[in-house]
């Protein structure tokens, strides 16, 4: 990265600009009346928590909302359509969005890929030389040095990246949004792609780079728009802000005080991790949980929580370190007997990983031991409605009958189901990973009241999430998760929003 | 009714009593049994005939017994294509441990192992190393049918005069007993799948395997097990086999795997896992062996027979498609 390519450009025109737009959707004010622009040859960007309005602000760039009112302008045309066109006018106007490995075809090569559909052709043969040359030319602008005919499935993360922002740049975009393309790539591979952001904007073609790794930002980004409740806060020089600025800029002032919440911790050390190493994400965690506590686990999307979880779940194996639960050392691996050690994990994608969506909330629900709802191993239908019914009350599950298909419950009350069947099989322990993501607002109230219940009975609880304002209001103690390994330690009621995330998104 | 209700969990409504539109699918294959009824009975000449119904029940044995563990193995996602070899293969190992004058409840036992055994080498193939089901069957459908006819030169093997054999084969009241111990199975696994541990993490596991897991299933010894169920149903259809023809044929049962397929399917059970009822394969499997028998009784050329026959599958499975979807967005509104 040179360091001249960092001065914005001031001569390019703007690229796009949104004026004074604001969306509404239910009960939410996505966009309050916004205003932004982005000029050729920048790199802008984004910062702001979920739900900040970020989304929508892109999905306005590239048509694919349209505002209630205000204009959105794409090099000096507004967008006028106010139909499906919309999207194909910005996009003609040359708006890009590269999207995180959604769309490769794994067994084909890199110049297959590129092309993908749009291979050129002769009488319906693909001219293979041809497309291998220009496949060369693109990946090497981005500094990709690959063999166009390497297989897809052969290329590291970084590399798969590249080849999604080279796919996007054949079509000569003018605009290019990146939407978190760093998450799942570990600091050296991160690398790369940053470096292929700062030649991108060389061109003369503006970039926005959601992101907030502040390292990052501070390397390729000459300024920084944050949002928050729909609004544009301020736009800042990246270069003399500070971390506790953009943080605060972020959060805003509100910065509400968790009420104090009553620690049940007790002195026994039910979970111990010692120096779990799982590349390229883990280098070296430690740390230990008590009986009766809810740890939270602070850290950005693609910090490794989920890898965290699996490595002491044993649904997957760490490369070092140990995992000792009540002071015995367990064998990596082995899931099964982590469960009859009696803890309890709930993914973070819920549909996939989650439910089986077609089967009811009992079965759901009961799934982890259905040997307590039988007789002489037949299915008590008596039992199961009785357990599951304990379940349902316990945790407030809104549902017509206990045998309802879990798929057509909301999000929240499945969500409550899938903690549930841990509370069912009486688990001690239970590791939640981003329980209230998708989530409505009363639901994630109740699965914060479910947490602190249970560690009223003893239970312990390692809670998962990359909303920072949650934390405080579940949490007796959170670490912070960052560069593979845990950093700062902030304990109740001395969990203060701001600094918490200042501590996950500054770089070292 | 209560039982009943309860078992369906997911489809049954407690305060409606029985629901029309979540039997959408049993009913319209009733629907189409009525209509095959009507058809035939118009049409050919001695359908409704005493002998031509026991003879249609005969036949429904040599598919259902089968496609009762087929249909579980489809609920849980996966496939098995090595039915009719299986079942060849087996009345040849029967046959030759007659020959050897191994006692015939023993001979009865070991064949069952035998195809129990078979069908776990396939169930662990997909559990611990990960090859299709669909390959891993192939693979064993090829080897049986290969072996069986290598070692009896496509010969029968005869087994002599067995009077245990010969009582399989004697109806009972007019019942064939194939018949009847295609109904007793039904009774067992329709139970299976609907009340025990077993039976439902097989929905669960062809729902969503990932999740079935991480509640902690035991997703590879189920594979492991179905699949060895299904080896243990082939060799009791083996065994009835044997009784009905007197000997071991390296030959019989060809094609049988894709009846059994088909009469799960138009039965209503997902290919892709985690939907289906022992009650629509019982009805699939009435579907296809009527369609067999009537269109023979018809006297219609045998190779067109399986054009008919392919057709009549292919819209079936395609009317009942529709059934459902219109049943369910009538729900939705």
């Amino acid at each position: 990265m040179t360091q001249t390519s960092l001065a914005p450009n001031l001569a390019h025109r703007p690229i796009a600009s949104i004026k004074g737009c604001t969306r509404r959707y239910p009960g939410v004010l996505a966009l309050d009346n916004a205003t932004f622009q982005v000029a050729g040859g920048e790199v802008r960007a984004l910062l702001g928590k979920n739900g900040a309005g970020k989304s929508t602000l892109i999905r306005m760039l590239t048509g694919a909302e349209i505002p209630d009112s205000g204009t959105v302008e794409v090099d000096g045309e507004e967008l006028l359509h106010a139909g499906s066109g919309r999207a194909q006018d910005a996009f003609d106007k040359g708006v890009r969005v590269v999207y995180q490995e959604l769309s490769l075809v794994p067994g084909m090569t890199l110049a297959e890929n590129l092309f993908l559909g749009r291979w050129p052709r002769k009488g319906g043969v693909i001219q293979y030389a041809e497309m291998e040359a220009q496949a060369c030319e693109a990946m090497g602008r981005l500094g990709l040095e690959r063999a166009p005919n390497t297989l897809v499935a052969s290329l590291s993360p970084a590399e798969r990246q590249l080849l999604e922002i080279a796919r996007v740049l054949l079509g000569k975009p003018k605009l290019v949004i990146l939407d978190e393309p760093t998450s799942s790539l570990a600091a050296a591979e991160a690398e790369k792609v940053m470096a292929a952001v700062t030649r991108i904007a060389s061109e003369g073609i503006a970039v926005i780079y959601v992101s907030h790794r502040m390292n990052e930002i501070r390397q390729i980004a000459h300024s920084a728009t944050v949002m928050r409740d729909g609004r544009i806060i301020d736009t800042v020089d990246v270069k003399g802000a500070d971390t506790r600025e953009i943080v605060r800029l972020m959060l805003g002032s509100e910065g509400s005080q968790a009420a104090a919440l009553e620690n049940r911790s007790q002195e026994k050390t039910l979970l111990e991790v010692r120096n779990l190493a799982l590349a390229p994400k883990l280098s070296s965690v430690s740390f230990h949980l008590k009986a009766g506590e809810v740890l939270g686990i602070a850290g950005l999307l693609g910090a490794g929580r989920t890898e965290l979880l699996q490595a002491i779940m044993g649904v997957r194996r760490q490369d070092q370190g140990e995992v000792l639960v009540d002071g015995k050392s367990v064998r990596p691996g082995h899931y099964k007997r982590m469960l009859s050690r009696g803890f309890g994990y709930t993914p973070e994608s819920r549909k996939e990983e989650g439910i089986v969506p077609l089967l009811g909330v009992d079965e759901n629900t009961l799934a982890t031991n259905f040997s307590g709802v039988s007789k002489s191993g037949v299915l008590s239908a008596k039992m199961m409605a009785e357990a599951t019914r304990k379940v349902i009350e316990r945790l407030h599950v809104k549902t017509a009958r206990t045998d309802t298909p879990i798929g057509t419950l909301s999000g929240g009350n499945q969500q409550k189901i899938v903690i549930g069947r841990w509370v069912y099989a009486n688990s001690r322990v239970l590791l939640l990973d981003e329980p209230t993501r998708g989530v409505d607002v009363e639901a994630k109230a109740q699965i914060y009241a479910i947490i602190r219940q249970l560690a009223a009975e003893g239970r312990s609880v390692i809670f998962v999430s990359s909303e920072i304002e949650e934390l405080p209001l579940v949490c007796d103690r959170v670490l912070v998760l960052r560069d593979g390994t845990l950093g700062e330690e902030f304990k109740s009621p001395n969990i203060d929003q701001d600094a918490l995330m200042a501590a996950c998104i500054a770089g070292h | 009714m209560s039982l009943d209700q309860a078992a369906t969990s997911a489809s049954s409504s407690k305060k409606s009593g029985f629901s029309f539109s979540q039997h959408m699918n049993e009913l319209s294959l009733f629907v189409a049994i009525v209509v095959l009824y009507v058809v035939f009975t118009s049409t050919a000449n001695g359908f409704l005939s005493f002998n031509n119904q026991i003879n249609i029940l005969r036949d429904a044995a040599t598919i259902g017994i089968a496609a009762w563990a087929a249909t579980l193995i489809i609920i849980a996602g996966e496939i098995d294509v090595s039915v009719g070899p299986m079942v060849a293969f087996i009345s040849v190992v029967l046959a030759f441990l007659l020959q050897w004058g191994v006692p015939t409840p023993v001979a009865f036992a070991l064949s069952i192992v035998i195809g129990a055994l078979l069908g776990s080498i396939a169930g662990a193939l997909r559990a611990y190393f990960d090859v299709p089901s669909f390959v891993a069957t192939l693979g064993l459908w090829s080897a049986l049918r290969g072996t069986a006819l290598f070692v009896t030169d496509a010969l029968p093997v005869s087994i002599g005069r067995n009077d245990t054999l010969d009582a399989l084969d004697r109806s009972v009241l007019g019942i064939p007993p194939a018949a009847i111990i295609m109904l007793v199975f039904f009774a067992i696994f329709a139970f299976v799948s609907r009340k025990t541990a077993f039976g439902r993490s097989v929905f669960a596991i062809g729902g969503n395997a990932h999740a079935a897991f991480l509640s902690g299933i035991s997703v590879s010894k189920i594979r492991v097990a179905l699949f060895a169920i299904a080896g243990a149903m082939a060799a009791i259809s083996g065994i009835l086999l044997v009784s009905r023809l007197g000997s071991g044929n390296a030959t019989a049962a060809n094609g049988l795997e894709f009846d059994v397929i088909a009469a799960v399917v138009v039965g209503g059970t997902s290919l892709s896992g985690g939907r289906g009822s022992m009650l629509g394969t019982l009805l699939g499997v009435l579907v296809i062996t009527l369609i067999g028998n009537g269109l023979v009784l018809l006297g219609i050329n045998p190779f067109f027979q399986q054009v008919v026959r392919g057709l009549i599958i292919v819209i079936a499975v395609l009317a009942n498609i529709q059934a459902i979807k219109r049943s369910m967005s009538r729900n939705k509104g």
